[in-house]
């Protein structure tokens, strides 16, 4: 072997996989992320000086951020709540740093500099950002060895397929990425919008129309029971510090995706408000105390990813439903490849966990699907699969004794610049 | 571009001559030593694809076979994942045919973990396996209860007549 080969593998190598929604991290080899706590981040922009040092805080160039669980869920004043990832790929460079400190510093406890690091990206990642993590990555935290992988290649080996179409719907988007012999085929990636956030705004609308307040949490004292449909009776705490809007929509948002996953449930066939009318209603209580049923509500809400057409404020919308991203997408790939692809539809992200949504899928493909088509949707039953299945099949991969030759090493970065990271990590 | 070889294990030597012989069936050997299915596996240490010689099928062991295709696909395990070389014998509307079929076992039951293994190593292998037309993916065991998925490989269900002189 050359010199150039990282030989270090008797200290476990760290895997990272940051989601616009959540972040996992944890020791390769593992089956499952130390840390999982939400990527969003809440920041004060100091004013000089006022430094009170708490545990969960990190501190940047006048910034202070607070992470993870906790620390995002105390109520403080002028806090705002941002991400540090656009589109899947990292924006704010500063509050990414502030998670990979918080990773370090109170999850892995241990040195930077000890473990390689293998991270997943987005598999549209631009080549400007893949080299700035590089280098971040090797000049800042001077770790040993460094290797990048894209979600949906990790995702596709994971389920045993090195070709396959991976549809991925997370928070922000819907996505299919066509892989094929453990490539990325670059030209084939088809978005949507149409995922968990988009879900939280209908439901939103829907909790407007019907007169209902979102309280979150944060505000309650204590509240009282009352009899289904009554208003809340609810105290509010006292001394609350003045939150910022974007923070308390984040506590909303959270009530909201409560209730998607409890109530929520996607239609097996095209949404029929006769059909609906049937269904059967849910009870469900509000933090706040208040308690009502949900019938035709439950179908009608999800129907959008799937049919965005009937959706209200999507007006003249071309934006594409959850079927159609899949077909549009294995559509734009050679025509030779196009039944490996079909026989591999591989469901994943946390939106997908909607109660129905691949037996939806399933019916929706079969019948675009070209009629000669072998079709198979391959969707984990164990939700922290589907949720985690990157940082999984990143852990399995890095612990592999062979990876040692593929990770760009200390030396390669020194010698070949942040421009190895093309030639290492395709 | 070069195969994706994600995982780093190596391809051993006897995997590279396994697949030399069968693919040109050994000229001059004892047809009855030729081999009819070769396997592939990881290896214990995980460093290596190696030849399972244990389970492989030469010619002389499916003499008595009154299935040949049944008594390749009960070789693989439900719980475990392998690759697979598959000399193929059969006839289309044309002519007999005989082709080497590159199997690819990743069945939805095994463990993740061989999952993961054996789908970021397959790039490896394949480099080392030229000229092969045909794969054959398994993930779905419904898809070896009978002969329907693996036709479709060769061209469709109308097309083919017999498949390992079994008449369809």
């Amino acid at each position: 072997m050359s010199g150039g080969v990282y030989g270090g593998d008797e200290v476990g190598a760290l895997v990272f996989d940051i989601g616009s929604f959540s972040t996992r991290a944890g020791y390769a080899g593992e089956d499952c992320p130390k840390a999982d706590f939400p990527t969003s981040l809440g920041v004060h922009v100091e004013e000089e000086g006022s430094g009170e040092m708490g545990t969960e805080q990190e501190t940047a160039a006048g910034r202070t951020f607070y992470l993870d669980t906790t620390a995002l869920h105390v109520p403080r004043a002028g806090v705002e709540l941002i991400s540090p990832l656009k589109n899947g790929m990292i924006e704010d460079w500063e509050a990414f740093q502030a998670i990979v400190d918080h990773v370090y510093c109170k999850h892995i406890k241990s040195e930077p500099s000890l473990h390689p690091v293998l991270m997943s990206e987005a598999p549209w990642n631009s080549r400007a950002k893949r080299e700035k993590l590089t280098e971040l990555m090797f000049e800042h935290y001077n770790i040993p060895a460094f290797f990048l992988c894209k979600t949906a290649v990790l995702t596709a080996f994971a389920n045993g397929r090195a070709t396959g179409l991976v549809l991925d719907s997370g928070a922000t988007h819907t996505t299919a990425i066509p892989v094929h012999d453990g490539y990325v085929l670059q030209q084939g990636i088809v978005k949507s919008p149409l995922a968990g956030d988009f879900i939280t705004m209908q439901c939103r609308e829907l909790f407007q129309e019907m007169n209902i307040d979102i309280i979150p949490p944060y505000m309650i004292a204590s509240k009282e029971l009352v009899r289904e449909g009554a208003p809340p009776n609810w105290t509010k705490k006292d001394k609350l510090p003045p939150v910022t809007k974007s923070w308390h929509t984040y506590m909303c948002n959270e009530v909201i995706q409560d209730f998607q996953a409890s109530v929520l449930q996607v239609s097996d066939s095209p949404y029929d408000e006769q059909v609906a009318a049937q269904m059967p209603t849910l009870h469900y209580e509000m933090p706040s105390g208040y308690t009502t049923d949900y019938g035709a509500e439950r179908l009608r809400i999800p129907e959008g990813l799937f049919d965005p057409s009937n959706v209200k404020g999507l007006s003249g919308n071309t934006m594409l439903g959850v079927g159609h991203v899949v077909t549009t997408s294995i559509g734009m790939c050679d025509i030779d490849i196009r039944p490996g692809l079909y026989s591999s539809v591989i469901v994943t992200g946390g939106n997908t966990l909607l109660q129905g949504f691949t037996e939806r899928l399933n019916r929706e493909l079969s019948q675009k699907a070209p009629p000669s088509m072998r079709l198979k949707l391959i969707a984990s039953n164990s939700s922290m699969e589907r949720r985690f299945s990157p940082w999984i099949g990143g852990s399995i991969l890095a612990s592999l004794g062979t990876f040692q030759q593929m990770w760009i090493s200390k030396q390669e970065y020194e010698e070949g610049g942040k421009q190895s990271v093309e030639r290492k990590c395709p | 571009m070069w195969p994706s070889q994600a995982s780093g294990i190596q391809i051993s030597d006897e995997v590279v001559k396994g697949f030399q012989e069968i693919r040109t069936r050994h000229q001059g050997s004892d047809p009855n030593e030729r081999y009819k299915l070769l396997v592939f596996r990881v290896s214990d240490d995980e460093k290596f694809i190696i030849v399972d010689q244990e389970v492989s099928l030469k010619m002389k062991d499916l003499k008595d076979s009154e299935d040949i295709f049944k008594s390749i696909v009960n070789v693989f395990p439900t719980n475990e994942c392998r690759y697979a070389l598959y000399d193929c014998t059969y006839e289309n509307k044309e002519s007999v045919k005989e082709d080497l079929v590159f199997i690819m076992w990743a069945p939805e039951t095994a463990p993740l973990k061989s999952k993961m293994v054996y789908a970021s190593s397959k790039g490896s292998l394949r480099s080392k396996l030229q000229g092969l037309k045909i794969e054959w993916q398994v993930n779905d065991l419904s898809d070896i209860k009978d002969t329907s998925a693996f036709l479709e490989k060769l061209g469709g269900r109308q097309s083919i007549k017999s498949l390992e002189g079994k008449t369809l």
